[in-house]
């Protein structure tokens, strides 16, 4: 990491514009701190990072300081921005809006002035949209949007099939998951560095990241009954609710004692990590539970098998979300484990406590198997070429 | 102004300087319940197509063309014929109808609006909703009446839309034109 201040690499011509509106803690600063680390790492491009709320960035990096308008972390320019203040903005060759964030209209109209005067400089206006699995994503993906000003705007759809815009995946990660699992002190020295020095190689590990849901107790209810020793890890979020609600304790007492045991189980509060630490409680679990977008991604690549607790849409159109995505991340699983797989992941987003037992049961007798597919499914998921290497593609061909 | 969730087939929108109507609608959910619209869309001074996306709120200018009450009456392949109360017929290419060709049918009485460019019939905007009758569908699986789970039904004319599952063949249903989903039961 190199930390010196925002240079004049700023205001390079051919620079990358990323621009990112905070909307929950770490999903959309999640993905776009990735892909702005990777085109730095990986395509040596020039990155301004623009975002509003350097307080929840602060969680994942934890080196940044939330008061400094403009840093420098991982090659990255991060700037603060907001709708309503005046923003220095020079136009570089690329201009990403993350997941259909407004830009502020002085900018618009610096374009459309450009437009005018010099209309080869217009930067290429990316709309980085959600991840999603359904079909329509490959009809949509890389579509002009023909604005009224003139100007036109790409939308760009991240996906899971070659004709769509590809996932986020970091070049050599898949390797250093496989070293990383390969030896099993690896796991075990980050529990001890996580403050967690008894669990035994043996022992069965899941990690939590979830929305508030009931469906956690009945997890844990399932691992007291059982006679091997389990351990649930749990960054700080919205899971803590759900835990505290089960074990009839306070969040806030949740996070002091950091440790309660039941019988054979062992529920541990996490400190705060970074993406990097992430990754590795993820590769390092049995079994991980995700939410959103960002840590839903990285649960696959850690090649353990996992629950998708999807963020809520109206209309339970997230539960369509959700069986688009089980569908093509079954396509080469036995159908009877796959359908335990989906029912399971149903159960737990509809909070159907009765069905959650049922199914984890089957799962849980079903492990290896999983397992298996789950180690498989990157490669598969993937198509050939991640997220970063299509953009980059995309932009030297539009 | 209209916004992109609000277009549907037929309108005529005014894009970087050029009039476009909208051949075709598709309103998909992004993440976090936001709408994505992709349009089909035919340039009137170019006579050139393109399919484009926008937000859901996204804000255009739709222009106001001379517009005249029709009925359908007939079909002279690849034109569509509109009749006025005057009995003045007015073709319109298929291709220009988009989506809205799915619910044209013969004997149809709903009236349309056919719109006009520099004298030229070029597009036609149906009811909000039709009703239509189910020609074909699988019969219900579990007897559900919930009207939560759907299924693929045709209709009269050849198109389909995805019904609540207790639909019958020979029911007839109400269908919001503008996204082509199936309204109720009539």
């Amino acid at each position: 990491m190199v930390n010196s201040p925002a240079s004049d690499n700023t205001t390079t011509a051919n620079h990358w514009d990323i621009f990112c509106v905070v909307v929950d803690n770490y999903g959309d600063i999640g993905v776009t701190w990735r892909l702005a680390k990777q085109l730095v790492d990986e395509y040596q491009i020039t990155v301004n990072l623009w975002v509003d709320d350097l307080h929840s960035f602060s969680h994942i990096l934890p080196q940044l300081n939330p008061y400094n308008v403009r840093q420098y972390f991982f090659g990255v320019n991060i700037i603060q921005w907001n709708k309503d203040s005046i923003i220095d903005f020079t136009p570089g060759e690329v201009l990403v809006e993350a997941f259909a964030c407004e830009l502020p209209s002085s900018i618009i109209n610096q374009l459309v002035t450009l437009k005018q005067t010099n209309p080869s400089q217009v930067p290429l206006w990316i709309n980085l949209e959600y991840l999603s699995a359904e079909d329509w994503v490959e009809g949509c993906h890389a579509l002009p949007s023909l604005q009224a000003t003139g100007l036109k705007k790409y939308f760009y759809f991240p996906g899971f099939t070659p004709k769509t815009g590809g996932l986020i995946c970091e070049a050599n990660l898949l390797q250093q998951r496989d070293s990383w699992q390969h030896n099993p002190q690896h796991k075990l020295a980050l529990f001890a560095q996580l403050g967690i020095n008894h669990i035994k190689a043996e022992d069965y590990v899941m990690s939590l990241f979830s929305y508030e849901t009931d469906s956690i107790g009945v997890l844990i209810d399932y691992f007291v009954q059982k006679t091997k020793t389990s351990h649930i890890l749990v960054p700080q979020g919205k899971s803590l609710a759900s835990i505290a609600k089960h074990l009839s304790c306070s969040v806030e007492e949740l996070i002091k004692q950091r440790h309660f045991q039941l019988n054979n189980v062992h529920i541990h509060v996490l400190p705060m990590t970074d993406q990097h630490g992430y990754d590795r409680l993820l590769w390092s679990c049995d079994f991980n539970i995700v939410r959103g977008e960002d840590s839903f991604l990285r649960a696959q690549w850690a090649g353990k098998p996992f629950i998708w607790h999807i963020y809520p849409q109206e209309d339970d159109y997230h539960l369509i979300k959700l069986r688009a995505f089980m569908k093509i991340y079954c396509d080469n699983l036995a159908p009877e484990i796959a359908n335990e797989w989906a029912e399971l992941n149903l159960a737990f987003n509809q909070d159907d406590l009765t069905k959650v037992a049922e199914h984890w049961q089957s799962i849980d007798f079903q492990y290896l198997p999983l397992l298996k597919h789950a180690k498989k499914w990157p490669i598969d998921a993937l198509n050939g070429a991640d997220l970063a290497s299509r953009l980059v593609r995309f932009v030297k061909n539009s | 102004m209209k916004t992109a969730h609000e277009l549907r087939p037929g309108n005529v929108i005014m894009l970087d300087g050029s009039p476009w109507v909208v051949q075709k609608t598709e309103t998909t959910r992004s993440g976090r319940n936001a709408a994505i619209v992709k349009l089909k869309l035919k340039n009137l001074l170019q006579d050139s197509t393109t399919e484009t996306t926008f937000k859901g709120e996204d804000k255009m200018e739709d222009i106001i063309l001379d517009r005249l009450d029709c009925t359908y009456s007939y079909y002279a392949d690849p034109m569509y014929v509109f009749m006025d109360a005057e009995y003045n017929q007015y073709d319109v290419e298929a291709e220009n109808l988009g989506d809205a060709a799915a619910y044209i049918v013969d004997g149809m009485e709903e009236n349309c609006q056919v719109t006009f460019y520099e004298g030229k019939a070029i597009s036609v905007e149906l009811p909000t909703s039709v009703v239509r009758e189910v020609t074909y569908t699988e019969p219900a699986a579990r007897g559900d009446t919930s009207g939560k789970v759907m299924k693929p039904a045709t209709i009269t004319g050849g198109g389909t839309v995805t019904v609540a599952e207790f639909v019958k063949i020979g029911d007839k249903i109400e269908i919001d034109t503008r996204t082509g989903e199936f309204k109720k039961r009539v």
